[in-house]
């Protein structure tokens, strides 16, 4: 395009500007409309929820306290007196934190790598049907079910126990009583079940890689590797944005795999945001406290997202 | 597009098939939100005995699932149900529901609470009465007679100290057989709240080194095989009813409410071997007999419009009528008197042996969790440390320092 | 053909080397299918076993007993079919809602110029990062005031108008390049008639995808039916599974049984949109 004709459209673009976004406004309404009546709202209520304090009952027994809640879960007062490394070590928020980053930072990575492997081999490979509903079968299944069986082959002399000793590894405690072990567990089942659901997603997006591209590319002798690398991965990225902000937010949210098999056991090796949460609003039944810790969890997940989201503009043509 | 109509229009027919069923005529209806309705043996007795001598009332149970009773009735509550009469499953709940405002006071002036024998207290706030109970459950020890017979030991008594117990358990224990001679729920419950027995400790009490001795006990009963081990029991998932009804358990403390699931084994068959309870053991220096446990009540609901019948419903519940409908069914009602202990004993199925009458009275019966203050918060603190030490990844002595420290640091 | 003969020449043509590398990659495969199935194993063995037979240890994987009769008995003891009644009206109500409104909406995000997208957009995201157990209370009071609660239609609007769709969608959509809409536009197709006859088309695979999802998820959506609903005839199967535990004891064999019936509808839904992963969509348009 030259240059005076960019500069024609971009004045017909101006005039339109109204009537493009009430077209696109047309476009939003019957999903946003729902989602705002039903979802935002009582969003918005669990944030204003945390500046207050209120232990159920009507909504007359609501107290305003401004930050008091903020104050409690990150234990200032103990912080000032000993210092961060009891916030870490000893207080419900700290503890949960760590765990939660820790278990986020190892499985995106790695459910990532196995649901692209896996899309991978299986977009044309033979007896690819069965193989895709094997592999999705896990996060279909009733969650009980699977952790139940789960929580019962990680037993000390249990299989894979047993698979561990026989590959030379001097292992055999039963995961889910182990400090260390027990939120390997919760990555192991949680990897094992995702991976076919993004698998899934992987393929699909496969599905819009242009054929004349990697035809092109392999008529210029680009190897396989690299065909994978400089065209298949680049036509990816959208679908890569999306795995890892949800994984990211998924990994933050996680709660029914950790409820089942370890209940935030042994002691607090596996209490993550939403057991803490749920135990706050449930169980204590501190509702301003619980909306907090969400608001932090929130916070942090939104960080994430930005940096994932503004590197994504960057790079994309659009 | 048209695929897409059709297919809505047919899941619109579908929700009208589940149209509100018709309301009977002519009686009144009292909604009672419960647990397991469906199948609990002593509700479905409750209820038939209820209607039976209140004609025209009838009873309707809400069912929700155990497992996420408080919560679900806690959501309805807060949103406003109007449901008549709600059953208390913990004592918290109770406590909760009461500072919520859901709760009704109950006029008990006219209200005969003897056979309560006190723990009618723990639902009353400010000696204001908010639920009545109607069953007490307290700790027993189950044996399994047929391994005892079958060993040549002496049969466990109404009366024996903790050590005594320990000797019998090692002694039944036979590792070829796969005969364990003790079985731990995993529960704090079954492991160290012997320590409350002497009705001076309590869990909430702030110092827990009475714990230690009971720790003690059943690590070394647990390094010596003679019961299954935590991590195990944690990770597979076994249920305690599951263990004992497999025969291969010689002995297990648990609650009362057991009875009438063995009886009920006893009938379908999945369990067919002898069995009888005892007293469950007590420490030196605490009499015979003492032991700890839970209540189940039912409360009023504050927004309920028909609080008149309710409270007709919920003083029948616990008192010596209901009492014996509960106690029909092998369940331990509220209510203490010659006349339930009698009906106790004369279900079916229940073990005829002397020390199994016997164990039927104990006693002192001290509360699992007292009502105190920050209890919900004691508890998370414990239950943490308990499954630190019940792991191994600390020893007892350091996990009762933590419960220590950490439960004194929620009182500064 | 040409094209192929043409990279087998170019290519450093290794065919050992790619037998054993294919062979390797099968076996990977098997192996980590074998992984993946063991558990379903286990599961098929638990729901032939008596309750007590399920943990014993050690494991026993072929029953000593095949217990048929296992799967006759959850259809009797708990009013199954009603469950799978009404888990199937929600899961097929909320797709179809799910998938109209979230492609909708996200050609105006993807494709579509106006102001306040990116902060909306990051606003929509932001409440799949609030996890549900913070606002559910909020939630449940304001549908309770709507007239709502123990009714099937409030798990369908919980979940019709959900953020993920239309994140799911706009990525999707960002792969399809705009100078097809561009191209469009000029040719004078209003902008819902993009939507309908190039952006549809171009994507069926991520609507599959999205349908796949959405319908699992409402599937197997416990938390929201345990609140949501309380008369035995408006539950779902997960909900309905829960009968099986009770307060003192568990019918572990029941549970796996039912949960095994329950995987058969998703199945079957997944099998059948495969298909759309399999036709590799030439997306260039570009050439004419």
């Amino acid at each position: 395009m030259s240059q005076a004709e960019a500069r024609k459209v971009r004045y017909k673009m101006g005039k339109l500007e109204r009537k493009n976004t009430l077209v696109a406004y047309s476009f939003l309404a019957p999903n946003f409309i729902g989602f705002a009546v039903f979802t935002l709202v009582p969003v918005i209520c669990a944030i204003l929820l945390s500046l207050f304090e209120w232990n159920g009952g009507d909504i007359s027994k609501l107290k305003f306290v401004g930050l008091d809640n903020y104050a409690t879960i990150f234990a200032t007062k103990k912080v000032a007196e000993k210092g961060i490394a009891y916030f870490f070590n000893r207080a419900d928020l700290g503890i949960a934190l760590k765990n939660t980053v820790y278990y986020t930072v190892v499985t995106v990575p790695l459910t990532i790598v196995c649901a692209l492997a896996l899309a991978l081999l299986l977009n044309k490979i033979r007896g690819a049907v069965f193989f895709r509903t094997v592999f999705f079968f896990p996060y279909v299944s009733s969650m009980v079910a699977i952790c139940v069986c789960w929580s019962f082959m990680l037993m000390k002399d249990g299989p894979i126990n047993q698979i561990i000793m026989a590959l030379g590894i001097d292992f055999n405690k039963g995961w889910t009583a182990d400090s260390t072990m027990a939120i390997w567990s919760i990555i192991l089942v949680s990897v094992w079940r995702n991976m076919g659901y993004y698998m899934v997603l992987y393929l699909a997006a496969l599905q819009g890689v242009p054929r004349e591209l990697m035809e092109a590319a392999t008529v210029d002798g680009a190897s396989k590797w690299q065909q994978f690398l400089h065209v298949t991965l680049p036509q990816l990225k959208p679908t890569t944005f999306f795995v890892s902000v949800m994984m990211v937010i998924s990994c933050f949210k996680i709660y029914d795999v950790v409820a089942i098999m370890t209940d935030g056991g042994p002691g607090r090796a596996t209490k993550m945001l939403v057991t803490y949460i749920y135990d706050e609003a449930f169980v204590k039944v501190r509702y301003g406290q619980a909306s907090a810790i969400s608001m932090v969890l929130l916070v942090i997940v939104l960080a994430v997202t930005i940096i994932q989201f503004s590197s994504e503009k960057k790079f994309s043509n659009d | 597009m048209k695929k897409m109509l059709s297919v809505l229009l047919a899941a619109m027919m579908m929700v009208s098939l589940l149209a509100v069923p018709a309301l009977a005529e002519g009686d009144q209806v009292l909604t009672v939100v419960t647990w397991d309705a469906t199948t609990t043996p002593y509700l479905i007795a409750q209820q038939e005995a209820f209607e039976a001598s209140h004609p025209g009332v009838k009873l309707e149970f809400v069912d929700v699932a155990s497992q996420d009773y408080a919560v679900k009735a806690t959501t309805m509550l807060e949103g406003g149900d109007t449901s008549d009469v709600y059953m208390i499953k913990e004592i918290d709940n109770l406590i909760n529901w009461q500072a919520q405002g859901f709760a009704a006071p109950l006029d008990t002036a006219d209200y005969d609470m003897s056979g309560f024998k006190g723990t009618e207290v723990n639902y009353a706030v400010d000696g204001v009465q908010y639920a009545i109970p109607f069953r007490s459950d307290f700790w027993v020890l189950f044996y399994n007679k047929d391994l005892f017979d079958a060993a040549g030991v002496e049969l466990p008594t109404n009366d024996m100290t903790w050590d005594q117990y320990a000797e019998l358990a090692k002694k039944m224990t036979d590792k070829e057989k796969g005969i364990y001679g003790t079985h731990y729920h995993t529960w704090l419950s079954a492991v160290v709240n012997w320590a409350v027995c002497d009705g001076v400790n309590t869990l909430a009490d702030k110092n827990y080194d009475d714990l230690l001795p009971f720790y003690k006990l059943y690590q070394d009963l647990e390094d010596n095989g003679v019961c299954m081990s935590y991590a195990d029991l944690k990770a597979s998932g076994l249920h305690y009813s599951a263990a004992f009804a497999n025969g291969n358990v010689a002995m297990m403390p648990m609650g009362y409410w057991y009875v009438s699931t063995l009886i009920g084994y006893n009938k379908d068959g999945t369990c067919n071997f002898n069995w009888g309870i005892t007293a469950v053991p007590h420490a030196e220096g605490v009499a015979a007999g003492s032991s700890f446990g839970n209540l189940t009540g039912a409360m009023i609901n504050a927004k309920s419009e028909k609080k008149d019948l309710a409270w007709e419903f919920v003083s029948w519940l616990g008192g010596p009528e209901g009492a014996k409908a509960t106690a029909s069914t092998g369940a331990r009602p509220a209510w203490v008197s010659e006349d339930v202990a009698a009906v106790m004993s004369s279900v079916e199925g229940f073990p005829a042996d002397e020390t199994s009458k016997g164990a039927l009275l104990p006693s002192a019966v001290a509360m699992e969790w007292p009502v105190a203050e920050k209890v919900a918060d004691i508890k998370t603190v414990v239950n943490e440390e308990h499954t630190m030490i019940m792991a191994r990844e600390i020893t007892p002595e350091e996990g009762i320092e933590e419960m220590n420290e950490r439960v004194a640091e929620l009182f500064e | 053909m040409e094209t192929a003969v043409h990279s087998r020449e170019i290519r450093k043509d290794n065919p050992t080397l790619r037998r054993i590398l294919r062979t390797i990659v099968w076996v990977l495969l098997i192996a980590l299918a074998v992984f993946t199935l063991i558990p379903f194993v286990w599961m098929i063995s638990s729901s032939l076993k008596l309750d007590r037979e399920v943990f014993a240890f050690p494991m026993r994987w072929i029953p000593e007993t095949f217990h048929w009769e296992n799967y006759s008995l959850i259809w009797q003891k708990v009013p199954l079919i009603t469950y799978f009644k009404n888990t199937a009206f929600i899961a097929i109500v909320v797709t179809i809602l799910q998938t109209l409104t979230s492609s909708f909406a996200a050609y105006a995000f993807a494709k579509l110029n106006f102001r306040g997208r990116d902060a909306l957009f990051l606003c929509y995201i932001g409440t799949i990062a609030v996890p549900w157990q913070a606002y559910m209370l909020p939630q449940f009071i304001m549908m309770r005031s709507m007239g709502l609660y123990d009714t099937l239609w409030a798990m369908v609007v919980l979940q019709a108008f959900s953020a993920f769709g239309v994140f799911l969608m706009r990525q999707f959509y960002r792969s399809i390049p705009t100078e097809l809409c561009e191209a469009a536009r000029l040719d004078g197709l209003s902008e819902y008639g993009i939507w309908a006859r190039i952006m549809l088309p171009l994507s069926k695979a991520a609507i599959a995808t999205l349908v796949i999802f959405t319908f699992v998820n409402t599937w197997n959506d416990y938390m929201g039916p345990m609140i949501y609903l309380t008369r035995d005839i408006n539950k779902t199967v997960q909900v309905g599974l829960r009968r099986f535990i009770q307060e003192n004891s568990s019918d572990y064999h029941l549970i796996m049984a039912a949960s095994l019936c329950s995987l058969v509808p998703v199945s079957v839904v997944f099998l059948c949109l495969q298909r759309y992963f399999i036709e590799g969509i030439a997306t260039s348009g570009l050439k004419g």
